[in-house]
């Protein structure tokens, strides 16, 4: 899987330039040449901004890229499909600029740049201390390569598949998506489930402090459960699919809409009825491109409910109480606390188990936390590139932010660290799960 | 004068050893009815699939409408069948479970996209207005003949072919078919080849060519 990855974004990025070629066709050089240059741009922004910037700032810059494409593409969508609609609007007026190579170099090295620094990402070693630079230098060549390879395989595409610019933002965005949501940190859909999941829930909460339904004790049971229904992932993965498939849904229609040519003033039936049959034809042709871009999104979508990314998630340790109500962590012994590594624990009391781990931050000190939070059912954590997520919403926890309350971060205990380790009071492990933890699984399981 | 609509040189159709076509050179000019006697086994049918693309030659040079139709491929002859050709069998070859009209739409359908009004009015033409909604087998050889009509001449093309078109009619349904052809022909300006056996059928033609074992042996203009 890891060498498989790579391969596929590279195939990825060669099926974006062949839509580009086949989108811009009198300017197929400019765009092999502004491909090439993109790419390699976008490879060595990474491998710069990575060494002299400390943190994950280019991961960040990156998102952002990805989610300022994909908001435009939304709006490209709505434009398109208001525009199959209403004959009357001109699609844009600065009709000289597109006529130039100018916009298509410009786009199609931003493409490049976006594409390059998502593969880098890849690069093995990269997020340890060492960045492997002679990797680098491949990749880029391999990228550029690929755009001169494309350019002579645009040519082998049937001459009937043609692409619209909605079509062709479409399918760039949703291989770009595709290529990020290998990478748990770049992957957009998963933090877009969960803030539908979030939404809903803060909506909920909302509605229920309300006038509009002033207290619980009016509302039945079963009325209950109906509304813990909302506070499920499922809620938030199909809210999610909704807004993801959305774009391509509506650039699909507005092409199946595209008005017919007018051909009233033809004479000759058949020839009337074949100009008809050649504009349906032409239409249905350019449904191919959105299905493979339908088919990204849900490559990507799948890819980012199911990561190939293995967690680091031990078993967690079975540990018991003093009788002075005492549990304690040995920084030396079966384990090593201070290794960075998550370290889980569980603890029984009355038929009770609690779940807990003990972690070393970045900044050296140690943290101990519930195997859960106080919003998702307690699915618990893993492991992975400098964060830890949530098995149950699938947010990601950067390192440095475990043991601080709020939102989906672990919910921290209280603890005191001595010559011998980790002390924990077991009855305030045991409240603190009680409290937060068994209320958000009734609301996730029966309601109320 | 008229511009060459086909153009033969050594147009030849062999069966393994049996040659149903000898060397034929032939140019028929843009609007002609051409007629194509000669007896059972003549080459009749062989050089009116040949030059309907049904077949292809042998050997030799055919051109139809500025088309090498040996240099297209099959999905280029298909196109150009759709397009460019007409056929009138004797055997008619209507489907039996759609209605004349559907007959006739189902051309369209195979050429470009169905229009039932145009299907209808086509229909109307060849004087079968009222039998849209009948199957082939509620229709006389004669009436189903004129659905045969509408269905070649449904998508405008530029050569209609007839097989004996008027094989299996009697002599006044014979007539009103020849009439129809020729008031369509006159309005659409199509170029006809029309294979028969009939003498009768043959005089309505403007040149009469006459094949005997695959050679063309005679010709004969039919009027000034």
């Amino acid at each position: 899987m890891p060498v498989l990855i790579p391969i596929l974004q590279l195939f990825a990025w060669t099926v974006i330039l062949l839509v580009v070629m086949r989108g811009t066709p009198g300017f197929r050089r400019y765009v092999t040449i502004g491909a090439g240059i993109g790419f390699a741009l976008g490879v060595a922004g990474v491998l710069v901004i990575s060494r002299l910037l400390p943190g994950d700032l280019h991961l960040r810059i990156i998102r952002t890229a990805l989610g300022v494409s994909f908001f435009f593409l939304w709006a490209v969508a709505v434009a398109a499909i208001y525009r199959s609609n209403v004959r009357d609007i001109p699609l844009f007026r600065g009709k000289r600029l597109t006529d130039s190579p100018l916009p298509a170099f410009a786009c199609t090295i931003m493409t490049g740049v976006i594409a390059g620094s998502i593969i880098a990402c890849r690069l093995p070693g990269f997020d340890g201390a060492a960045v492997q630079i002679l990797a680098f230098a491949p990749l880029a060549l391999t990228g550029a390569l690929l755009a001169f390879a494309a350019l002579a395989g645009e040519k082998a595409l049937p001459t009937s598949i043609t692409v619209t610019p909605s079509a062709l933002l479409l399918t760039v965005v949703a291989l770009l998506l595709f290529c990020s949501s290998s990478i748990l940190r770049l992957d957009l859909f998963s933090p877009l489930s969960m803030k539908v999941m979030k939404g809903i829930h803060d909506f909920v909460h909302q509605f229920m402090e309300s006038v509009l339904i002033p207290d619980h004790i009016f509302i039945r049971p079963e009325i209950w459960g109906y509304i813990g229904i909302l506070f499920g992932k499922e809620v938030g993965f199909w809210g999610g699919m909704v807004i993801w498939f959305t774009p391509a849904i509506l650039i699909a229609l507005a092409i199946h809409f595209e008005p017919l040519p007018s051909v009233a003033h033809i004479r000759q039936g058949a020839q009337r009825r074949r100009l008809l049959a050649d504009a349906i034809r032409t239409r249905r042709s350019r449904l191919v491109i959105p299905a493979v871009a339908v088919v990204a999104l849900a490559a990507a979508a799948y890819q980012s409910s199911f990561p190939s990314v293995e967690y680091w998630d031990p078993k967690p340790l079975a540990v018991t109480a003093t009788p002075a109500g005492d549990i304690l962590i040995p920084k030396k012994g079966e384990v090593d606390l201070w290794d960075g590594k998550l370290h889980k624990y569980l603890y029984k009391q009355g038929g009770k188990e609690v779940r807990f781990f003990v972690l070393m931050t970045p900044d050296g000190k140690l943290t101990v936390d519930l195997d859960a939070c106080a919003i998702c059912k307690p699915d618990g954590y893993g492991q992975t590139e400098g964060t830890v997520i949530c098995y149950y919403c699938k947010t990601l926890i950067p390192l440095d932010t475990v043991g601080k309350p709020g939102g989906c971060n672990p919910v921290p205990v209280p603890f005191t660290e001595r010559e011998d380790g980790v002390h924990i009071e077991a009855i305030t492990l045991y409240n603190s799960w009680t409290r937060t933890v068994q209320a958000t699984t009734r609301i996730k399981e029966n309601g109320k | 004068m008229a511009e060459t609509i086909i153009e033969t040189t050594g147009l030849t159709r062999s069966y393994g050893d049996i040659c149903a076509l000898k060397p034929i050179d032939l140019r028929i000019p843009e609007g002609e009815w051409l007629s194509v006697m000669g007896h059972s086994g003549s080459g009749k049918s062989t050089l009116l699939n040949l030059v309907g693309g049904l077949d292809r030659p042998s050997n030799g040079s055919l051109r139809v409408g500025g088309e090498d139709l040996l240099a297209l491929s099959e999905d280029g002859l298909a196109r150009f069948r759709r397009e460019f050709v007409g056929i009138i069998f004797q055997q008619h070859h209507l489907v039996p479970y759609l209605t004349a009209l559907e007959n006739v739409m189902l051309a369209q359908y195979f050429h470009s996209v169905p229009d039932e009004a145009e299907a209808r009015s086509a229909l109307e033409r060849v004087g079968l207005g009222h039998r849209l909604k009948n199957r082939p087998g509620e229709l006389s050889g004669g009436e189903q003949q004129r659905v045969c009509i509408a269905r070649a001449i449904i998508n405008s093309p530029k050569l209609l072919l007839g097989d004996e078109p008027t094989g299996n009619l009697d002599h006044k349904s014979t007539v009103m078919v020849m009439e129809l052809l020729k008031e369509l022909r006159a309005e659409e300006r199509f170029t006809i080849i029309m294979v028969t056996h009939n003498q009768e059928v043959a005089v309505w033609g403007d040149r009469t060519i006459y094949l005997d074992d695959g050679v063309l042996v005679r010709e004969e203009v039919m009027r000034s």
